[in-house]
This record gives structure tokens, sequence and C-alpha cells, in this order.
């Protein structure tokens, strides 16, 4: 025990560890606020030169990278509307409203503790948890993740605004561009035209920045005569009280991060768009209204991606199966360092499962102070000048788009994606269900074929497992019972009572409009 | 402007020949495009080879992921750019066979095999609950069960897929194929018990069966293999002999170039990857993953590339699973 403890602490005692921790931290928050450049692209840049570095300063830097750039996407999604990565898209629907308002620098500082929080759920989860978290990933078969990708494909309702038929046109949208490219089982060509550029498919961090970077630029290319709204700064760092409100929120989205983050078939952006979802279905007082600004909006999808680092490691670390893109390339650096990721790294080098442990621990101290200090400049954004702004914003979309996989194709799409999401826009089409429909529809198309051919092809055999099986069954009532939950019926059967007059109303309404 | 135009065009080429007397290949850095994304195999093994390269050659070279469409964008990206010798081309087996599966015409025909750097091993292996000791317990428990049994598969031309080809080939498999996105996530499945059995590369498995989380019960050869940690494993031609006719097979990582680069930039980058496949660093990580160096290049490596597209695309065809004969592209039966 006092040997894990040394080697957790190894990274807080060595002044040039803790440095490449702090460096990497630093660094990660900037790449996550910079959409396009992604967590898994300067981990793999950082592989290159890392190569004679040994393993443990590689490790430490990556932690940091990792967790300060899965909360850098909160920053843009906030000041700019523009989430930095696809885990931050969920942040932006009430992040932009509260900067609108004036808040960013309160919201960046919620959003910084709650990240945090977040991460240490995630990292506690790791050190306390992680051969039982593992066993219950691999449980997870291809018709839980049918399921978890239909509890999430339902948050089309949530994202939609104010008409669910533009919500679905959307998804659907979003669904339709993630079948481009080889069908991932039979490498059946599909909406390629006999090109050999659509083989790839269409990326989907290329249709996110296009439909909300670019597409979002245009926008407020309306609004250039508008003055921008004045960011109050002067209190950054949220009151105790509203930190212990948003607890038992943040600790059910944490968890849920996790898990989310421990599949492998599913991670941060995942759990952070059904965080999103859990809190406007449970939370009955929000701040405000969702959409509008509400602090629930950001708690939620905030603390379950950063939870989802920790989550995503716990696989990596105990099986040697990586959670996400990211601790897949930290599975080959590995490699290539001299280790044999797999279920023996823990029993051959228990050492590295503590350093890794304690580095991320350190990472997410750092994040608490890199995101808190700085806000005032960083909230002076919105206030820069759009005729500057903006064309600074489309400059970097471009070379974020080109460096997902150097592929110019990608940036195509992006402008192309940027130009139909004004459009979207314009008409009052939400993006977010586009990029909703872009992630999980290739998830169903894959776990439906996969969950279906496991049953032999047998609908009713198919239908069956799902009540066999305990996993799925439970899952299964988890769906059944949030859509349910939404339902007039249900809220009939438990009176109005204990909900706030306007906003029973506000639900009853949306439910009259056919919002289930 | 007549002038102008003249006295551009005489400078560029006394710029040209002056470049080509004073220099000689490489004057710059190369740009490596790999074809998998980062931290797959093909990465792996295309970045721990480079470093020792780059020394050799006193240069660098600057890596790149191109995934997508099996490996077709990266190889036909690195097609379009000049054959100057300044862009590789990090692959694996797939291009071999994008013509027979109906994904793209390019293959490594058209490429300069600067090195074939090594061929990974491939094994079958049984969820740790199943009963089966040994692959022919396996097959008849197949055959006394049709279609209840779950094989985990890949996409056309994977590991998985081949070998379960060269089994129907010389033998009935009525089993439940499930495909997955590729090794990994096939033993993702095979741990958690939502499928039974499945063909994959060592290297992928090896930790796994190491830690007994998994049981292998063939490996694709025609001997036995005796490793210190996996033990003995037995050959697959002990239960179907058949299948012998199809070995050695296996996936296979190199360096590509262009057909037509320069006989210099050809001469010195194969010497120099021919050199860093033999430095122990590079040694010891391929052993580690359970891939036989191979390290051949020139003709030597073509006919390997040949013979394994001939031996590859018969097998699928003759399974009926290709989907343009292989001799509409004229490759020859094996």
């Amino acid at each position: 025990m006092t040997a894990a403890l040394d080697y957790f602490l190894m990274s807080w005692l060595d002044p040039h560890l803790m440095f490449l921790t702090a460096a990497g931290t630093f660094a990660g928050i900037y790449i996550g606020a910079i959409p396009g450049l992604s967590v898994t692209m300067a981990v793999s840049i950082l592989i290159s030169f890392t190569f004679k570095w040994d393993m443990n300063s590689a490790l430490a830097v990556i932690s940091g990278i990792y967790l300060g750039g899965v909360y850098g996407g909160s920053r843009s999604a906030i000041l700019l509307n523009i989430p930095g990565a696809p885990s931050a898209v969920a942040t932006g629907m009430d992040g932009y409203p509260l900067a609108k308002r004036g808040e960013a620098g309160a919201a960046i500082g919620l959003t910084t503790v709650v990240s945090v929080f977040g991460g240490f759920i995630g990292i506690l989860a790791l050190a306390a948890a992680a051969p039982l978290v593992s066993e219950l990933a691999l449980k997870f078969a291809p018709r839980d993740y049918l399921l978890l990708a239909m509890w999430g494909i339902l948050l089309v309702g949530s994202l939609s605004g104010d008409s669910l038929a533009k919500g679905i046109f959307a998804g659907a949208i979003g669904v339709l561009i993630g079948m481009v490219g080889l069908d991932p089982m039979t490498a059946e060509p599909r909406f390629t035209f006999g090109t050999v550029t659509l083989t790839a498919g269409i990326s989907y961090i290329a249709a996110m920045i296009g439909f909300f970077g670019v597409a979002e630029v245009l926008v407020q290319l309306h609004e250039l005569h508008i003055k921008a709204v004045r960011q109050d700064v002067s209190k950054i760092l949220p009151s105790f009280g509203l930190i212990r409100k948003y607890l038992p929120l943040a600790t059910r989205t944490s968890a849920l991060g996790v898990v989310v983050g421990a599949l492998p078939g599913a991670g941060g952006d995942i759990a952070a768009l059904m965080a999103y979802d859990h809190a406007k279905r449970t939370v009955k007082n929000p701040s405000r209204p969702f959409g509008q600004g509400a602090y629930e909006g950001l708690v939620a999808p905030e603390s379950a991606n950063n939870a989802a680092v920790g989550g995503a490691y716990i696989p990596m670390l105990t099986l040697g199966i990586p959670g996400d893109a990211v601790t897949a390339v930290i599975i080959g650096a590995m490699y290539i360092h001299g280790l044999k990721p797999g279920p023996m790294l823990m029993i051959e080098t228990p050492h590295l499962f503590w350093f890794q442990v304690g580095s991320l621990a350190l990472a997410n101290i750092f994040l608490l102070i890199f995101g808190l200090t700085g806000i005032r400049i960083f909230a002076k954004i919105v206030e820069a000048p759009k005729p500057i702004l903006l064309p600074l914003i489309l400059v970097l979309s471009a070379v974020g788009a080109y460096a997902i996989n150097n592929n110019p194709a990608d940036v195509y799409w992006m402008l192309g994606f940027g130009v139909f999401g004004y459009f979207l826009k314009m008409y009052g089409f939400q993006v977010g269900p586009v990029i909703l429909g872009i992630i999980l529809g290739p998830l169903m198309d894959r776990s439906f074929r996969q969950a279906m051919i496991s049953a032999g092809e047998d609908p009713v055999q198919f239908a069956g497992e799902f009540l066999t099986s305990p996993l799925s069954a439970a899952i299964l009532a988890a769906l059944v019972l949030s859509m349910a939950s939404q339902s007039s019926w249900w809220r009939k059967l438990r009176g109005k009572r204990d909900m706030h007059e306007p906003l029973a109303r506000e639900l009853e309404d949306s439910a009259s409009a056919g919002n289930v | 402007m007549q002038t102008i135009r003249k006295s551009v065009a005489t400078f560029a080429m006394l710029a040209l020949a002056g470049g080509a007397m004073a220099q000689s290949y490489p004057e710059r850095e190369i740009s490596g495009v790999i074809q998998w994304s980062a931290g797959g195999a093909t990465d792996v093994v295309s970045r721990a080879i480079t470093p020792h390269v780059e020394e050799i050659i006193g240069k660098k070279i600057v890596m790149q992921n191109k995934p997508g469409g099996v490996g077709a964008i990266a190889t036909n990206f690195v097609y379009q750019q000049s054959a100057d010798g300044y862009t590789l081309l990090y692959g694996a087996e797939n291009p071999q066979l994008h013509a027979v599966m109906g994904i793209a015409n390019l293959d490594y025909s058209k490429f300069y095999p600067i090195n074939i750097l090594g061929r990974g091993k491939v094994v079958v292996i049984a969820n740790n609950d199943k009963p089966w000791k040994s692959f022919r317990e396996l097959l008849d428990d197949i055959e006394a069960n049709p279609g209840k049994i779950k094989m985990g598969t890949a996409g056309p031309g994977s590991v998985p897929h081949t070998v379960s080809a060269m089994i129907t080939a010389v033998a009935k498999l009525p089993v439940t194929a499930v495909p997955f996105d590729g090794d990994g996530p096939g033993l993702t499945a095979l741990q958690g018990g939502h499928i039974d059995f499945m063909a994959s590369s060592l290297g992928s498995a090896a930790e796994h069966i190491k830690a007994g989380r998994m049981r292998v019960l063939a490996v694709l050869s025609d001997t036995a293999m005796t490793d210190s940690a996996l033990g003995n494993i037995p050959p697959i031609t002990d239960a179907l002999p058949g299948v012998a006719k199809y070995l050695p097979w296996g996936p296979f990582y190199g360096v590509f170039a262009k057909r037509d680069i320069p006989e210099e930039a050809k001469a010195k980058l194969s010497a120099a990857f021919r050199k860093a496949a033999q430095s122990p660093q590079f040694i010891e990580l391929m052993n580690g993953r359970h891939n036989e160096i191979v390290n051949l290049s020139g003709e030597e490596a073509d006919a390997f590339l040949k013979k394994w597209q001939s031996v590859t695309a018969w097998i699928l065809q003759g399974a009926g699973l290709a989907k343009h004969s292989p001799a509409e592209f004229g490759i020859p039966k094996p």
C-alpha cells in the first residue's frame, strides 16, 4: 500500500513531472477550446516526440492534455456558441445564453468547479473500482449499446428548440450524414457515388465545426452592428451554497459519465449529451428554463464529460481495451515504449496504474487553478469586435478541420455544412440534433445489426433478449421510465402540486405540442 | 514581359540544376502517411521503426495518420503525390483486396515496396466459459449445433473474415457470424461472452490469453507454436489438414513509395529500412506483439505481395465472399 502511495505521489513530488503535468493541462485547455484541435490529435503528435522520453513523462503530459482538453471544449461553447470538442455540444445550450446575459465569467467559474468535481469522481472510480467497472463495461452487449443509442436519440426532444418536427428533421439529416462511407460490416460503399474520397465517410468533427463554428459565424454576421454585451467578471467563483445545491445532480451525472466513459463503444460526447438530458428531465426548478441559461445545463454535461476521462482509463489500464480514441492512442504509445498494455499490465507493473491515477489527480488540481485564473481575459473575447473575432474563428475552424485526418475533404465538408447550417439556423432548425444523429446513427446502425445477427435474425428471439438479460432489462426499464416520466398521464398521476406553476404550464404546453 | 518570363524560366532551371548537383536524396523532410488511425497495429509498427530510419538517413520523417476506407484514403493520397520519394505510405495488407472487394482499384502493384516489415500470427480463440479444449472439439460442436455458436468477425478481407473463408473452403462452418469493427472490439465482445470464438491476430489477443481471460485453440500454421508465456499452441492443420495449402498466411505491415520514384531514393530508403528493421528495439517491439520480422524489399517483396494477394483473393472468391472475381483484375490462381 505504501508502494502504491509512493507511485501515486510520484508526479506530485518530482518537479519535472509536476511541470509536465501542469504544462499539459494548460496546453490542453487551449487545445480543447479551439474547435477542431482535438485531444486525440494533440496526444498523437505528442507521442512522436516523446518517443525518446521515458513513459512516465509522456503519461504525465497526456493526463494533463486529456483532462484539460475535455474541459477546454466548454470555453468556446460558452463564449462563442462554438463547442471546442464534441463533448461540449450540450454545454453551449445554456452556456451561450449566459454569456449573452453578461454572465460568462460566472458560467466558466461554475463549469470549472463541476468539471474538476466530475474529474475527481472519475479518478476515484478508477482508483477504487476499476476492475468492477471494467467487468460491467464488458457486460454491455450490442443490444445494450442499441438501447443506449436509442436513449441518446430521444435527446432530439431536448435539443430541438421550438419545433420537435424540425428537430427530428435535423436529427435525420445527421443520421444520413453518418451513413456515408463504407458500411462498417460489409465494406459496401454507401452514398459514395463511386468516389474514393467518400469511402472515408464524413468526419463528425468536420461536421461539428461546420454546423456550429462556420454556421454560427455566418449567423453572427447579421449582428455586426450590435454592441457586444459587457461581461460581469467581478464574481467568478461560484458560492459554496450554489455548489452544494448542484452537488447531487453533479454526482449523478458524474456516475453516468464514468460508466459511459468506460464503455469501449461510447465516450464523453455521448455521456455529456445524456447528462444534459438527464438534468432537463429530472430538475424540476432550474435556475432558469433550460436553453435560456440554466446553471443545471452546465453542471450536468461538464461534470459528466470530465468524469468520462477517468472512466475511459478504466478498461485501458485494467484490460488494455481503449475506452475512447485518446486511450487508444495511449495504448499505442505504451507499446512503442516497450510496455504491454493488457490485463497483465496491472499485475506486472502495478506502479504504472498508481502513477497514472496520481498524475490524473494532479492534473485535475492544475485544471482547477488554470481554469479559474485567466477567466477575466477569456471573458473579454466575447467583447472583442466581431469584425476581428469572426474571421479568426473561420481560419481556426479550417485549420482544425484539416487537422482531424490531414484530409482537405474535411475542410470542404466543414464549409459546406457551415453554409447549410446557416440556412438551417435561419429557418429555425437547431443544429444540435444533426450532431446527435451523426454520432448516434452509426452506433445504432452497427449495434442493431450486431444484436439482430446475434439473435439469429429472429425478431422474437431479438425482442426476448431485452427482457431475459438483466442488464438489458435494467437499461430498458430506465429508458421506458425516463420516457414515461415526461408524458402527460404520468404528471396527472403524480399531481402538479410539487411543481412550480409556470413550469408546469410550460411542460403542459410542450406536451400538447406533441413533445412526449 | 517576354524577357521577364524568360529570365524567370532560366533562373528556375538553374536553381533546379544546381539543386540536383549539390544535393542528393534526401535533401529535405520526408512525409510518412499511415493508413490506419493513431494507436492501431499499423500505427505502432510504423512509428516504432521510423526513428531508427531517421537516424540512418539523417532527415526527419513527418508522420501523419490518414485513416478511412480500410486504407484506401491514404493509399490514394500517396498515389496522387509526385513520384519524388518524399511521400511514403505506411500500410497493411488491406489494399491488396480492395479491387476484389469493390472498394478501390489501387493496390500495391502501383507502389514500390521499400520494406515488408513484418507479418502477424493468427490464432483462433474461444471464450473462457466454453468447454472446447481443441479446435476439433469446436468444429464438432458447430456441426452438432448448426447456427447456435456465435463467431466474431470483422469487415471483408480482415483477418477473422479471411480465416473463416479458409475454414469454409475445407469444412462446413454453420455459425452465426457477428461482425465487429476489428480485432479489438471483437475480442472485447468475446470477453463479455457476446460471441463464442473468433480468429484474431495474435498481437491483439496475446495479453488477454496470458492473463487467462480467453483460451487459444489453434494457431494458423502447419506447425505448433511454443511460447514461454503462451505455452504450446497446436496448429490449425491438426483439425483441418486442408488449410495447409493456404499457409503461411497472416496480416502484414510495410512501407511503400510510388513505383517510379528515383532509383537513388529507392536504394537509400530500402537500405535504411532494412538496417532499421534489425535494430534491437524494433525487434523487441515486434516480438512483443508476436509479429514475425519479414524485412524484404524490392523484387522479393513484390513476390511476397503477389503471392499474398493471389492466395487471399482466391480464398475469398472460393468462399463466395468476393464482390468481383480476382480473374477480372488479372490476379492469378495460386
